[in-house]
């Protein structure tokens, strides 16, 4: 390791650190907008200036790496002037639409104005002009006049999808960010790049102008969009969830995620859900609160032999809800249980970055909870067979979270429900639904506690953000009413549904 | 103290073109008696003569070569004739009327730094250099002189010509090497050096040609005998590419420390009208005026003292009949259109000079624009990773120091102090202040 001094701070770093990763292990700020951890190092922002002990001229201090014993400052009088004269060159020919701009509360710029800026303008010139609002495909809305010319998104599209979309065309201050004629950037994770943009030149087609980004509060947790799970930050407002971003984890994700993943808040959000329980009783459907449908299914439950009832999971929820939801129908007597795999084909699919053909996330929580409690799934046409043969009489599925990655749903419900009763537990709407004898809501991944196991077999806890649907149940809370044992103060939960944050 | 002429003592001979007529001139005598030595002594020999790149930059060459590392890995020698400086034009003419001199001079360097393939890189609008290297290169191919196993030596070695597509940042050497990797011509940044990671990421020597050129003439005579012309930290002989407003512009081979006066008045046939101000490095070095140009010498530290540098040896001098706000305008221009726009005081600021000179010949100049000037170019001065950012920022800094009343004068009368009259030229940019409400 070596010593260095940053801003009279004593830092170790390691061999070969450059000084803004020693800012970064010091915990002191340090101005820049090219350099990003995730990529290579570009060097021409210049904003990340540092004056050396020793050294006459200030330095960068992303291509700069740490010496023995260096002494290193950015508050010196000399680096202030050369960063807010750097961010003076940003911002001479960047126009002032901030209060139209997308990026606006979460800009660079005007982030680093407030901090070193405020001055006179001093450029009394035009400005150059480029194209605004470029449509670059689906996903993507590109605003050349406020792009810093960082090439963050260059790099990206170059070394992390390999996709290289993007390039830098022009030169001097005619230079501007763009595709070749204005191709469409539909990679798959293409949307890092508006992330990474410290400006509003990369906005997100889904994001742009639903929200300001200061009305906004978050909370961490993990992508239920496929078994790499993750880690991102949703973001949310009394009106409703708004977005995803990918937040760093070395082990899992490093600084990125895919444009699938991206949606996933849309699952959750309250449109998406299935808010009442439903009954269906000789083809009249009636709603009623989650838990109170519960009840009644305890009650049916009771009514049946064990071996008439089947179970079905997915692989879209929590360890500690299968543990529980699973002991309960084996206590029961249950030996019927089986794995609804959406995409057996591409299960093992990956493209190389994150995306993996399992749009479960957690598959191997789901294995490794029917193992622990030494249960074998039943071959999955087996269970059609004993539905049709009436072997099978209730069926209980929890069912998926996102419903489009089931691309067999419709038939799989259309043949489950054949049996007597059909029990379906989900977290997501569906006309198809009111046709089961009974629907019972539960939580999405932004609501409750709980562990996801990865493709890798790496554990990662959920924490409760947010509540959309507050009378949704975890399958915890679902086995706990299938028992009959609720707890004291649990029954009015189950008509009032729950207490806490909601949307 | 007359000229001295190594490199271009056979300019005046047609016959020096071809191979042929090169070899009766004594061509590529030299290149035997370097295949007799060491690769390690011709550095050392190199080292020894004190010779420092001729491209502007002034780096000793032999210390260039003894950073590559020996690593084993290919080693590439890139020739720049990019030659892209305003007022530079010294290669062009070596390049056109001995062509084979480089080339000796090249193998002799690729011998003395082990490697095997090398590449010219000329600037695309020198279309009959291009075609005058290539022929000569096809001539030393033919000859056994390159290819496998030169002149019995074992020593193999291929050369190749390449095409540049203009920008004056391809002459930077990395920005040379992007292109050449065919990627857009922008500078990398440094380090790692080329010596160490250059082009396709292995070890890469980059030198002028006036520069590759000299390392015969070094092996030739000898490191001392090199050495005893010019300085001791200026040695051997310059090419010197005079333009302006002289009796006889052109090249001239100079030994170094030869001073300015007796370059125009000698070689130069005097100045046509007075001496004003002289660029002595191209159009990136600090001007002088006509007081510091009598008294300065051409060498490196002489330049250096003045407050300007030698860079490639682009002489540009002007009478009295300059207006200097319009030629820092010119020089903004240039520097303006050049820059590839990867580091962000030199993308926007070479700009915003330019914008505001151009205001100023518009008759639309503020009083604080000279100021503003100076501390424009002070803040893009040493900021980027090349030297563009300084190319357009010492000038300025300099005309705005030396020539102030010439800006003050056309501020406060819209026109110029010089010519009585508002400069009008088609590059003027038709940029205007906005007016600013407070």
């Amino acid at each position: 390791m070596l010593k260095c001094t940053i801003n009279g701070k004593e830092v170790q770093v390691k061999p070969g650190s450059t000084i803004i990763e020693a800012y970064m292990k010091a915990k002191e700020n340090i101005a820049h907008y090219c350099w990003h951890p995730g990529l290579s190092i570009a060097g021409v922002c210049r904003m990340c200036m540092v004056e050396i002990e020793g050294n006459p001229r200030l330095q960068i201090a992303c291509n700069t790496t740490v010496a023995e014993g260096m002494k290193i400052n950015n508050t010196s009088v000399k680096v202030k002037e050369s960063v807010e004269w750097t961010l003076g060159f940003h911002l001479i020919n960047h126009p002032l639409d901030c209060p139209i701009c997308d990026q606006a509360g979460e800009c660079g710029l005007q982030e680093y104005y407030m901090q070193y800026g405020k001055y006179e303008p001093g450029m009394a010139e035009h400005k150059v002009t480029k194209d605004k609002v470029v449509d670059l495909g689906s996903k993507i809305v590109l605003d050349k006049e406020r792009c810093i010319l960082c090439s963050r998104c260059a790099r990206f599209t170059e070394e992390v999808s390999k996709t290289n979309e993007f390039g830098i065309f022009n030169r001097g201050d005619h230079s501007e960010i763009g595709t070749v004629d204005g191709m469409p950037v539909e990679n798959n994770y293409a949307l890092n790049t508006v992330d990474i943009c410290p400006v509003g030149a990369l906005t997100s087609k889904d994001f742009r102008f639903r929200q300001r980004v200061w009305y906004l509060k978050d909370f961490d947790t993990v992508c239920n969009g496929c078994s790499t799970g993750c880690n991102i930050k949703v973001y949310f407002n009394e009106n409703g969830l708004y977005r995803v971003k990918p937040v760093y984890n070395e082990k899992v994700n490093g600084y990125w995620m895919c444009d699938v993943g991206r949606d996933v808040y849309k699952f959750a959000d309250r449109d998406a859900r299935q808010v009442k329980g439903l009954r269906n009783s000789n083809n009249q459907v009636s709603q009623d609160f989650a838990g109170k449908i519960a009840l009644e299914v305890s009650q049916h439950l009771n009514s049946q032999k064990a071996d008439s009832m089947a179970v079905v999971l997915t692989g879209q929820y929590t360890v500690e809800e299968y543990k529980d939801f699973v002991s309960f129908f084996k206590a029961k007597g249950v030996s019927q249980f089986y794995h609804w795999i959406n995409n057996p084909d591409k299960l093992n699919d990956f493209d190389g970055i994150l995306y993996r053909g399992d749009n479960n996330p957690n598959t191997k929580g789901l294995a490794k909870t029917l193992a622990d409690e030494g249960i074998k799934v039943k071959p999955w046409n087996e269970l059609f067979e004993n539905v049709e043969s009436s072997k099978v009489k209730t069926v209980v599925v929890a069912g998926p979270e996102i419903q489009k990655f089931y691309p067999d749903l419709e038939s799989v419900f259309t043949r489950l429900n054949k049996a007597d009763t059909l029990v379906w537990l989900t977290p997501g709407k569906n006309d198809l639904f009111e046709k089961a004898n009974y629907v019972i809501p539960t939580k999405s991944f932004t609501e409750k506690n709980g562990t996801f196991v990865n493709h890798a077999g790496v554990e990662q806890k959920i924490k409760k953000g947010v509540t959309v649907v507050s009378e949704a149940l975890t399958l915890s809370d679902a086995s706990q009413l299938f028992s009959g044992k609720t707890a004291v103060g649990f029954e009015s939960n189950v008509s009032k549904g729950h207490a806490g944050a909601t949307l | 103290m007359a000229e001295i002429k190594l490199l271009t003592e056979h300019y005046h001979k047609p016959e020096f073109q071809t191979l042929d007529g090169y070899k009766k001139n004594g061509g590529y005598d030299v290149l035997k008696k370097a295949f007799k030595m060491k690769p390690k002594e011709i550095i050392e020999e190199v080292k020894a003569s004190g010779l420092r790149g001729r491209g502007g930059a002034g780096f000793p060459t032999g210390m260039k070569w003894s950073f590559l590392p020996d690593n084993g890995e290919p080693r590439y020698l890139l020739c720049n004739a990019d030659e892209g400086e305003p007022g530079t034009f010294k290669d062009r003419l070596m390049m056109e009327r001995a062509p084979h001199q480089l080339i000796e001079g090249m193998i002799i360097s690729a011998f003395a730094v082990q490697s095997k393939k090398s590449y010219i890189y000329i600037r695309g609008e020198y279309t009959k250099c291009l075609s005058v290297v290539r022929k000569a290169i096809k001539e030393a191919y033919d000859a056994g002189l390159l290819g496998k196993n030169i002149l019995g030596s074992g020593f193999d070695h291929d050369m190749d010509v390449y095409s540049g597509a203009g920008a004056y940042i391809c002459g930077e050497e990395t920005g040379m090497i992007s292109s050449l990797e065919g990627k857009k011509g922008q500078p990398k940044l440094k380090p790692p050096f080329p010596a160490v990671q250059g082009y396709l990421a292995k070890p890469t020597i980059v030198n002028n040609v006036e520069t590759l050129a000299a390392v015969k003439y070094i092996i030739r005579d000898g490191a001392a005998a090199y050495k005893k012309i010019g300085t001791e930290k200026s040695a051997g002989t310059k090419l010197f590419s005079v333009s302006g407003d002289v009796n006889k512009p052109g090249t001239y081979e100079v030994p170094l420390a030869y001073p300015l006066r007796d370059l125009i008045a000698n070689e130069c046939g005097g100045m046509k009208g007075k001496l004003k101000a002289v660029i002595p490095g191209g159009s990136s070095a600090p001007i002088l005026n006509a007081d510091e140009s009598n008294k300065v010498n051409m060498d490196y530290e002489s330049l250096a003292a003045a407050g300007s540098m030698l860079g490639s040896g682009a002489v540009i001098i002007m009478n009295e009949t300059r207006c200097m706000v319009d030629m820092l305008n010119v020089i903004l221009h240039f520097y303006h259109h050049e820059s590839c726009g990867q580091c962000t005081p030199c993308r926007e600021g070479t700009g915003w000079l330019e914008k505001i000179v151009s205001s100023i010949l518009l008759g639309r100049g503020r009083p604080q624009d000279i100021d503003l000037l100076d501390t424009i170019a002070q803040n893009m001065k040493g900021r980027t990773i090349c030297a563009l950012s300084d190319a357009a920022a010492l000038p300025t800094i300099s005309f705005v120091q030396k020539f102030r009343d010439e800006f003050e004068f056309y501020i406060r009368e819209g026109r110029s102090k010089v010519t009585g009259q508002p400069i009008k030229r088609k590059n003027i940019k038709g940029s205007h202040h906005v007016e600013m409400h407070h």
